[in-house]
């Protein structure tokens, strides 16, 4: 049948292949060049000024704040999302009556909205809100703060609500991956003496490989570029102290200056590329080997 | 005896999972019940129940937040760019999944950098100005077609090579139908299953997002869902926020359905890749 296969004609792929490239790639190379340009509605020329951008981005104190807490909230958001939704993917794995119920629940507020999420918190998190209070009513008033207010701790907060909206939908990732395990290797290694934790580190670990890498992908990188929960409940503030890459390009884009926020993405750009490449690297040689 | 011994541990196992979902329930109580308080009532932000159930909260959200034509706007763009992403993508997989050459393999590799890389905003919106399409509401549209396109392709590709047999389209070809129209008459249809998968979790990321409209989207009067309610959040949260609550009931809703309708789809779609 190699007549058949030489019938399929890419012009099938063409109507895709120019929406991506007119649409999502050339803006991509436009927008290397305009990085080191210094382009701005207020200026007529656009003119080349080298590194000048980058400069300015890894010297100047708020992009620099802004890089610090991108990669801040990306690190947590990545350990916590994964940990939590493991831990919660293996014990909704076990045969609980209302298994059902719970993995709809911890699973629902993924579905919605971040802008309905991140305004639901703004009230709970406010100095007399809902948490505060119930930190209060349990004897721990201590531990009482100023979720969204205090420039030291607000992207831990923004962070934790991520965790919140999030944990759940790589719980159910982490239960399509258990569910793939075979029993027999559970049985195999009681015979053999192995007890939970030795079958949990060495079954349930290697044998989730497929979905560990979707899950540290799709969080690494969803942390990387977060831009709404930012938005939503702080919109960057108090001052700039929560402001993140993708927070920032708006920032600069607002005040006109482009060239500036151009390079931002790109570095924006950059960092996925970092940490994306490797691991995808990684996903296709497990691929091969299995 | 052993029973017990056995059963015990998932009862406490389960009696702590009930309480930690309370977790994720309460601050959705808290909204609910909000939105049926009066702008005094809800400003005790907790999980008191309204003392009268203020139904006319919704009839005022609905008419000061303009909340049909937010509605109707994010039907539009989202509609028309999940119709448009289908249309395309899926024709091109089924050539990507086909093809087992050097230039499928690239082409399915240049779609996937979609997936992964952010876009350039700024220099997005300079092509949309010179094309003069800035602001409208078709470049919303083909911005969401073209960023969701390496999503959509990568679940096309996978089901289209194991699930639809290639010995279909080759017995058409001996017959001497054209490549669109096997596609079309018979590939398309045994492809629904992905395609309302695909169409749903687009439809999802889509109607969530506020990125593309804050900076595609100047004029209020285009806005979707989320961002319209960021507004009336800023003009309303000082005095009412019972109405900030009923406005973020109505946001969440349509999805909110739409997974209670099609729960089935949006797992399997999320979980395409996490067994092998």
């Amino acid at each position: 049948m190699k007549n058949g296969i030489r019938l399929y004609s890419y012009r099938l792929v063409i109507p895709a292949l120019i929406l991506y490239c007119v649409f999502f790639i050339l803006p991509t190379i436009t927008g290397l060049y305009y990085s080191f340009t210094d382009w701005s509605p207020m200026n007529d020329a656009i003119l080349f000024n080298g590194l000048d951008n980058f400069r300015y981005i890894f010297q100047n104190e708020v992009t620099r704040l802004a890089i610090k807490n991108t990669l801040i909230y990306a690190v947590i958001v990545v350990i916590f999302k994964n940990a939590l939704g493991l831990l919660l993917a293996v014990a909704l794995n076990a045969g609980l009556k209302t298994r059902n119920l719970l993995r709809a629940v911890f699973f629902a507020p993924s579905i919605v909205s971040t802008i309905v999420i991140g305004l639901v918190f703004i009230p709970i998190l406010h100095p007399e809100g809902l948490l505060n209070r119930l930190l209060a009513g349990i004897g721990l008033e201590s531990l009482g703060q100023y979720w969204l207010s205090d420039a030291k701790i607000v992207i831990f907060t923004i962070a934790g609500v991520s965790i919140w909206q999030w944990a759940g939908y790589h719980m159910v990732i982490y239960l399509a991956g258990l569910q793939g395990i075979s029993n027999d290797y559970y049985e195999a290694a009681k015979i053999d003496g192995a007890n939970g934790f030795k079958r949990f580190i060495h079954i349930t670990i290697p044998l989730l490989s497929a979905s560990l890498n979707i899950n540290l992908i799709l969080s690494l990188i969803g942390g990387i570029r977060v831009f709404s929960e930012v938005y939503a409940l702080t919109n960057g503030g108090p001052g700039n102290a929560s402001q993140v890459l993708s927070t920032f390009i708006l920032v600069l884009f607002g005040e006109g200056r482009w060239g500036l926020g151009t390079a931002l993405n790109t570095v924006l750009f950059v960092f996925v590329a970092i940490v994306a490449i490797p691991l995808l690297h990684k996903m296709r040689k497990q691929e091969v080997e299995v | 005896m052993t029973g017990i011994r056995r059963k015990l541990p998932l009862v406490l196992l389960e009696a702590f999972l009930l309480l930690l979902s309370l977790v994720v329930i309460v601050p959705f109580l808290i909204m609910i019940f909000g939105s049926f308080k009066s702008s005094l009532e809800a400003t005790s932000f907790d999980l008191s129940l309204p003392s009268v159930w203020m139904w006319q909260n919704y009839r005022q959200v609905m008419v000061e937040g303009k909340m049909v034509h937010s509605f109707l706007n994010g039907m539009l763009i989202t509609g028309a760019a999940v119709i448009l992403n289908i249309l395309v993508t899926s024709m091109a997989s089924f050539v990507i999944a086909r093809k087992r050459t050097a230039v499928s393999e690239f082409l399915y590799y240049f779609f996937f950098i979609g997936m992964i890389a952010p876009m350039q905003l700024i220099p997005t919106i300079r092509l949309f100005k010179e094309l003069n399409l800035y602001g409208t509401y078709l470049s919303v549209i083909l911005i969401y077609c073209t960023i969701n396109m390496a999503f959509s392709i990568f679940l096309y590709t996978g089901f289209i090579r194991t699930t639809i047999p290639q010995a279909l389209d080759e017995v058409a070809m001996l017959e001497g139908a054209s490549l669109m129209r096997i596609f079309f008459t018979i590939v398309f249809p045994l492809i629904k299953p992905i395609n309302i998968t695909i169409l749903i979790i687009v439809f999802m990321n889509i109607w969530n997002d506020i990125n593309i409209p804050i900076f595609f989207l100047s004029d209020p009067d285009k806005w979707t869902m989320p961002l319209s309610v960021y507004q009336f959040f800023g003009m309303y949260s000082g005095s009412n926020w019972n109405l900030v609550f009923a406005n973020l009931v109505l946001t969440a809703l349509p999805v909110i359905l739409l997974y209670l309708f099609c729960q089935r789809f949006i797992v399997s779609g999320l979980t395409t890749g996490a067994v092998k």
